[in-house]
C-alpha cells in the first residue's frame, strides 16, 4: 500500500452539473407525485451523510448545533454547492434559514416558452418555483443527510420563490446521541 | 442592423432555435413557408459540406457525413456571401448547427459563433433542467443573452 496521500483529484464541474439534473429528468420519466420525491430523498439522503463523513473527518467533532450549522454553511456547501451560504439566521432555538442567492445548481432554470406545435397558443407561465420544486428535493435530503452524519436530525425544506436565491430552512428535532 | 437571422439545428435536420432581427424578404416570397425555409437551410448545408470536403485538394481523410467532428477538424465550409447577405455556419461535435446571416460587410464570426455555442448555448440551454436535447426550445435568458451579445459584437443597435 501506498504511504503517501492521495492527490487530490479534479472532475470537471459540467459533470457533476449534468449527472444531477439528468439524475431527476431520469426519475421524472418514471414517477411522478410522492414517489418521486421518496426516491430522490433516499437518493439524497444516503449521498449526504457520505459526503459530510468525507468532509468532516479531518476536522475536531462538532458539538455544539451552532457549530454544526456553521459547517454546513461553510465547508459542506463549498464542496457540494461550489460558494458557501450567503446569510445563516436562526431562532436559537432549533429553526435555522439558510440562505443561498445565486444556488449554482437552479440558476439556469427557465421555462421553454415554445409552443408545442407552431401556431398554437404559448404554454402558460408557470411560476418557477413550481418548476424548481422537483430539482429541489435532492439538494434538501443531501442537507438532511449531512445533518444526520454529523448528529442533528433535522427537517429541511427549500423556498425558491425568488430565484436565484433559495431559502433553506432547517428545524432540529432532536440531537440524536454520538 | 448588419444581422438578419439566427438558426440552430440538431442533428436530424429539425430546426430548435430561429430568431429573426431583420426579415425584409417574407418567408411567403422566399421559400414559401417556414418549414420550407428550414428544410432548405439543412439541406443546403448538407450539400455543402459534402462538396467542400469532396473538392478539397489538400485532406486525404475520408469525410464521414453525419459523424461528430471537432470543431476545426476535417472540412467544412464557414460561410459564404452573397451581395445581399453574407451567411456564417459553425457545426458543433454533438451535430448541431448554428447559423447566422449577416450583411455582406461582417467580417468573419466564425469566433462569435464559437463563443454562443459554447457560453451561451451550453450555459444557458444545455444546462438548463427542463431543455429536452433535439427538441425546439425558447429560453428567455438565452434570447436574451444572444442579443446583449450580439449588441456588444456591434451587429445589433
Amino acid at each position: 500500500m501506498s504511504a503517501t496521500p492521495a492527490a487530490k483529484r479534479a472532475v470537471a464541474e459540467s459533470c457533476i452539473d449534468y449527472l444531477t439534473l439528468e439524475l431527476v429528468n431520469n426519475y421524472r420519466r418514471q414517477l411522478q407525485g410522492p414517489p418521486l420525491q421518496a426516491a430522490l430523498d433516499a437518493i439524497g439522503e444516503r449521498v449526504g451523510r457520505q459526503l459530510v463523513e468525507r468532509y468532516a473527518k479531518e476536522r475536531p467533532p462538532l458539538l455544539e448545533q451552532l457549530d454544526v450549522m456553521k459547517f454546513i454553511c461553510k465547508e459542506f456547501w463549498a464542496e457540494v454547492f461550489r460558494k458557501s451560504v450567503d446569510n445563516l439566521r436562526t431562532n436559537h432555538r432549533g429553526t435555522f434559514v439558510l440562505r443561498d442567492t445565486q444556488f449554482r445548481w437552479l440558476t439556469r432554470l427557465s421555462q421553454n416558452q415554445m409552443p408545442p406545435q407552431v401556431g398554437q397558443p404559448l404554454p402558460a407561465p408557470i411560476p418557477k418555483a413550481e418548476l424548481a420544486a422537483d430539482y429541489l428535493v435532492l439538494p434538501c435530503a443531501i442537507v438532511r443527510g449531512a445533518l444526520a452524519g454529523l448528529g442533528l436530525e433535522a427537517s429541511v425544506t427549500a423556498d425558491a420563490t425568488s430565484l436565484p436565491q433559495v431559502d433553506f430552512t432547517v428545524v432540529v428535532r432532536q440531537v440524536a446521541a454520538r | 442592423m448588419p444581422c438578419f437571422t439566427f438558426y440552430i439545428f440538431n442533428r436530424k435536420g429539425a430546426c430548435q432555435y430561429y430568431h429573426e432581427w431583420q426579415r425584409l424578404k417574407p418567408v411567403r416570397s422566399g421559400a414559401g413557408s417556414q418549414e420550407e425555409d428550414f428544410k432548405l437551410m439543412f439541406g443546403l448545408f448538407w450539400s455543402m459540406r459534402a462538396l467542400s470536403s469532396a473538392l478539397d485538394p489538400k485532406n486525404p481523410a475520408k469525410q464521414q457525413m453525419g459523424a461528430p467532428q471537432r470543431i476545426g477538424d476535417g472540412c467544412s465550409f464557414n460561410s459564404f456571401r452573397t451581395s445581399a447577405y453574407k451567411l456564417h455556419f459553425l457545426e458543433s461535435p454533438s451535430g448541431l448547427k448554428f447559423v447566422l446571416t449577416t450583411d455582406p460587410s461582417v467580417g468573419s464570426l466564425a469566433e462569435a459563433l464559437q463563443y454562443i455555442y459554447a457560453s451561451l448555448f451550453v450555459e444557458l440551454v444545455a444546462k438548463n433542467p427542463l431543455y429536452t436535447p433535439g427538441e425546439p426550445f425558447l429560453f428567455e435568458p438565452f434570447s436574451a443573452a444572444l442579443n446583449k451579445y450580439m449588441r456588444t459584437l456591434g451587429l445589433l443597435s
